[in-house]
């Protein structure tokens, strides 16, 4: 991620990740064997604030273990599909909503225990 | 990340190398076969790179292929600790440039972020990681 794309505020309770002219690929009719793949751009600001409510998950088989809280998650976003002309904006980020939001630490694989 | 390209030459060239791998010796394998990993010189051993883990169950695209939630393993990287937030489910509605009205977002529009510390090439690495 480029230097200055992740940020947080003074009380780490809220993330604002911020990227420009992010290569995607357009494809519409993804997974269809026949799914034109078209070269794209994304430009987004995603920002997570932390609620007051705990979230631990956890499984030692698989050897992980993410301790945080529940969170919010909004996104504005802009894409472009040179190829076709296309382009489309999001409405302002208070507008978005994400039905699962998390954030807060993880320890996986060998730092895990 | 690095890109491979394989001309469909080479894959045919390829192919019908694997169909005679089983015919030959072992001691063939990492010599004589085009498209094997190099011999490592000097008696050094094997020491990877310096990108992340995958985790081990996601397909070799990287995918879950299941919706972030609840009792999830929400990291991409494996052997990784440090801060990581992510979520999925978007909703909303916005405009394309012919000024049509869209709605946005579906269960699997899926966002992380990870920053911190993970294992790889036998030592610790740093880095900060976005997943769209």
């Amino acid at each position: 991620m480029p230097d200055g794309g992740l940020t947080f505020s003074p009380d780490g309770q809220t993330a604002m990740l911020t990227m420009k002219n992010v290569p995607i690929v357009d494809q519409p009719k993804w997974p269809s064997l026949d799914a034109i793949a078209s070269p794209a751009f994304l430009d987004f600001n995603l920002v997570f604030k932390a609620a007051n409510d705990p979230a631990q998950y956890e499984d030692a088989s698989r050897w992980y273990r993410f301790t945080g809280f529940k969170a919010s998650a909004q996104l504005e976003a802009t894409v472009r599909v040179p190829s076709i002309g296309f382009e489309f904006k999001t409405d302002a980020l208070e507008t978005s909503k994400a039905d699962f939001a998390v954030m807060g630490e993880e320890v996986n694989g060998k730092y895990y225990g | 990340m690095h890109e491979f390209t394989i001309r469909r030459r080479r894959l045919l060239k390829s192919g019908g190398a694997a169909a005679l791998i089983s015919l030959a010796p072992r001691q063939m394998l990492s010599n004589d076969i085009a498209g094997c990993a190099a011999q490592i010189q000097g008696g050094v051993p094997a020491n990877g790179g310096p990108c992340p883990y995958p985790i081990p169950w996601l397909d070799k695209n990287g995918n879950h292929n299941q919706i972030a939630g609840p009792n999830f393993e929400l990291s991409h990287i494996f052997h990784f600790k440090g801060k990581l937030a992510r979520c999925s489910g978007f909703t909303g509605m916005g405009r394309d440039n012919e000024g049509n009205r869209l709605a946005w977002g579906t269960g699997t529009t899926d966002f992380s972020y990870m920053a911190g510390e993970y294992w790889a090439a036998r030592e610790a690495q740093q880095g900060v990681y976005a997943h769209i």
